[in-house]
């Protein structure tokens, strides 16, 4: 994998981004001491059962009672919000009496990941009943195979049975919905600065356009950015191959290295498109959405014909929740339509359930009050949310929705990672 | 002998000790010790679902990680210098000024040079994105004044990078070359005066040779941390200019990958030795220990 401006062999690039051994060979190794030392049992406790192994089941959930207490943790600026109160969970302490501490804690899946391992593997709780974690990141799945996510009680999913989109019912992170809920999904694109392009096109062509050199962000995140570059060359990043990723990361390095790229971004990168240090940027729908209302009208998303990534972040209950019955009437909760014709009044993500889009122009209950008041802060009436595709996808953006390719083990995370990284890490 | 006396003896001899413990304590605690653990996680192999490390003794990490990221690790030390350099030209005069005629109001003065600095770091870093931006006031300025062109930018650059770190450390340099100043006696600038010495050499064979410690307690103060920084790269920086804290930052943060960031942590702190004796030997150290 030389490259120009680079003289690394692929193997160290690998060994950037790959423990030196695998864990296999760990395995083996633990496996040889533990037969020198004579202790058979070395080995099975390395490969034991996991750690959830005894929670979860029907006899376990008939024995959890409601706390009315729940520690909710979140995204920014994710849940509806109206002069510093959450009008959702206030709805939700009126019919279970139950206390809510929600805390804007997770900016971004990794760094939440190690914040919350620790406390995890040592067998202790994190301190929050309910979190939210993208599918596309490996941190999801670490938390599935290490077994450090409470089974989900599957009879106490009446409004996701009901409700949920097809979109979010038993997807292919998480088969069943064994361990999770989706709580907002989303998509990956271009945004750009109609001011400054005024022909955007509809091809992700636009992000290799040498005409806003030096205009261009990207997403530092790898996983965002290898999806995209597999999309712009028109390759399905869900049955992409190895091979695939490493002609996309040719592509995306010769982005860089012709000047293209200003930057690889983190969540930033909205500002540096609203004070136009960019032309154009890797985004996610909801903050072009949010910009829009906020006042940056010249800030466009670009449906692009190569189509849009798709993405859902979902609720689960961490291992030692010390509340999960209280989370798991949280979770179903907010697969009412009601709760979600508030929570999409504000987010402006895709809505898990399309038959919100009835509420935000009809509204029948309690949500009613709710939607009047916060209309003044809002800025535009509940038709226009309910109107937006990027809310209420119709089938013509459903028919272009791509997921990402689904890692099926930690080598493939490291190949992926180790294609990738260099780039913007600007090797 | 009585009791009292060898109590007094024994007590006596351990005062040092006594008085050195609370700092023996903390280097252990706070330095010695989560550097050996540093050193021991660099060697491990860890699982990055548990995060749970096993003792793989491999040596071979450290020059994986240097092939990796040698080159953002050159481009720190090239910011850090230019930074320190700067800050040394910037302050030296303050620094002068403020101890020869600051007179009454050198309290003043130096608190003035201090204000900005008590907003915090980060923001300080994020407020200088603001003032740099292309739709920033002094870019919008300079471009409706014709003194740049419609495309010029400033962030993303290294001069933005390298300016932030400089403006960020400024009082690191600053303080300690004023407290050497400071401390210059008066009557030996009148004496080289009165032995026909003109200006000049009065700075040159006095001063800068009474000031040197300052100089050189500045440049550990702003190098060393300014080598390490991750925060002006990210708000400030762009592609070509990866520091070596950033790369650091994504083992540990992002890739869940604490055996690299251990040992790339541990080359970094290494360069930051040779650094130092290099730094020291250049600003006329004769032996290091002068000067600490």
């Amino acid at each position: 994998m030389t490259t120009n401006g680079s003289d690394m062999d692929a193997s160290i690039i690998r060994g950037m981004t790959q423990p030196r051994i695998t864990r296999r060979d760990l395995f083996k190794t633990a496996g040889a001491v533990a037969g020198a030392a004579g202790l058979s049992s070395g080995l099975s406790s390395v490969a034991g059962a996991l750690p959830n192994s005894n929670v979860g089941s029907k006899t376990w959930w008939a024995s959890q009672h409601a706390h009315h207490q729940l520690n909710f943790a979140n995204w920014p600026y994710y849940i509806d919000t109206l002069n510093g109160t959450h009008p959702s969970l206030v709805e939700f302490k009126k019919e279970k009496g139950t206390n809510v501490s929600y805390s804007e804690v997770i900016e971004d899946n990794p760094a939440f990941y190690q914040r919350i391992i620790p406390s995890l593997s040592a067998g202790g709780s994190t301190g929050y009943d309910i979190i939210v974690m993208t599918n596309n990141s490996p941190q999801l799945g670490y938390l599935i195979q290490g077994g450090y996510l409470i089974p989900l009680d599957q009879n106490a999913m009446t409004n996701f049975k009901k409700y949920a989109s097809p979109t979010v019912k038993n997807p292919v992170w998480d088969r069943g919905n064994k361990y999770t809920m989706a709580y907002q999904s989303g998509w990956t694109s271009l945004a750009y600065d109609a001011n400054k392009v005024k022909t955007p096109g509809n091809s992700l062509q636009l992000m290799f356009s040498t005409k806003y050199k030096g205009q261009v962000g990207m997403f530092a995140d790898p996983i965002e950015l290898g999806a995209i570059g597999l999309l712009a060359l028109g390759i399905n990043p869900a049955s992409s191959k190895p091979s695939d990723w490493t002609k996309a990361a040719t592509k995306l390095r010769q982005q860089r290295d012709s000047g293209i790229v200003a930057a690889y971004y983190g969540n930033d990168y909205i500002n540096h498109l609203k004070s136009g240090d960019l032309a154009i940027s890797q985004c996610y729908s909801g903050d072009v959405f949010q910009a829009n209302v906020n006042g940056s009208k010249n800030i466009k998303l670009l449906t692009p014909k190569e189509g849009l990534l798709f993405w859902t972040d979902n609720m689960a209950i961490p291992l030692y929740a010390a509340n999960p019955r209280d989370a798991m009437d949280a979770m179903d909760f907010y697969f009412s339509p009601l709760t979600q014709a508030v929570v999409e009044y504000y987010v402006d993500y895709i809505c898990p359930v399309p038959t919100a889009k009835n509420e935000l122009l009809k509204p029948t209950g309690w949500d009613k009050s709710v939607l009047t008041a916060m209309k003044a802060e809002i800025g535009l009436t509940s038709t226009q949310v309910a109107s937006a595709p990027t809310v209420f996808p119709t089938a013509k953006e459903n028919a272009i929705s791509k997921p990402y390719y689904q890692f099926k083990s930690q080598t493939e995370i490291d190949t992926w990672n180790e294609t990738f990284l260099p780039i913007v890490q600007g090797q | 002998m009585s009791r009292l006396a060898g109590a007094r003896r024994w007590g006596r001899g351990a005062t040092p000790y006594a008085l050195g413990a609370p700092a023996v304590v903390w280097l252990f605690a706070l330095f010695l010790i989560p550097l050996v653990v540093m050193l021991v996680k660099a060697l491990e192999t860890c699982s990055p679902i548990t995060q749970a490390c096993t003792m793989t003794w491999h040596w071979s990490e450290f020059s994986y990680v240097w092939h990796g990221s040698a080159q953002s690790i050159f481009t720190s030390l090239r910011f850090a210098a230019y930074a320190t350099i700067i800050d040394v030209l910037l302050s030296f005069p303050i620094a002068y000024w403020i101890a020869f005629y600051g007179g009454r109001r050198k309290n003043f003065f130096l608190l003035m040079l201090l204000v900005p600095f008590f907003v915090s770091f980060v923001i300080r870093t994020i407020i200088w994105q603001f003032l740099l931006s292309s739709s920033g006031i002094i870019l919008t300025l300079a471009r409706d004044l014709h003194l740049v062109g419609p495309n010029y930018h400033v962030l993303q650059t290294s001069g933005a990078v390298i300016a932030g770190l400089a403006y960020n450390y400024l009082p690191f340099t600053a303080l300690p070359i004023f407290v050497a100043l400071e401390r210059i006696d008066k009557n030996l600038l009148d004496a080289a005066r009165d032995l026909y010495s003109s200006k000049v050499e009065v700075f040159r064979r006095v001063i800068f040779p009474l000031a040197r410690p300052g100089v050189f307690a500045a440049f550990l103060l702003t190098f060393i941390p300014a080598f390490g920084d991750y925060v002006n790269q990210q708000v400030l920086g762009g592609i070509s200019n990866t520091m070596v804290g950033t790369v650091i930052q994504n083992y540990f943060l992002t890739f869940s990958n604490p055996t690299s960031g251990s040992a790339l942590s541990a080359i970094v702190m290494g360069i930051s030795l040779i650094a130092i004796v290099i730094g020291g030997i250049a600003i006329g150290a004769r032996n290091l220990g002068d000067y600490v």
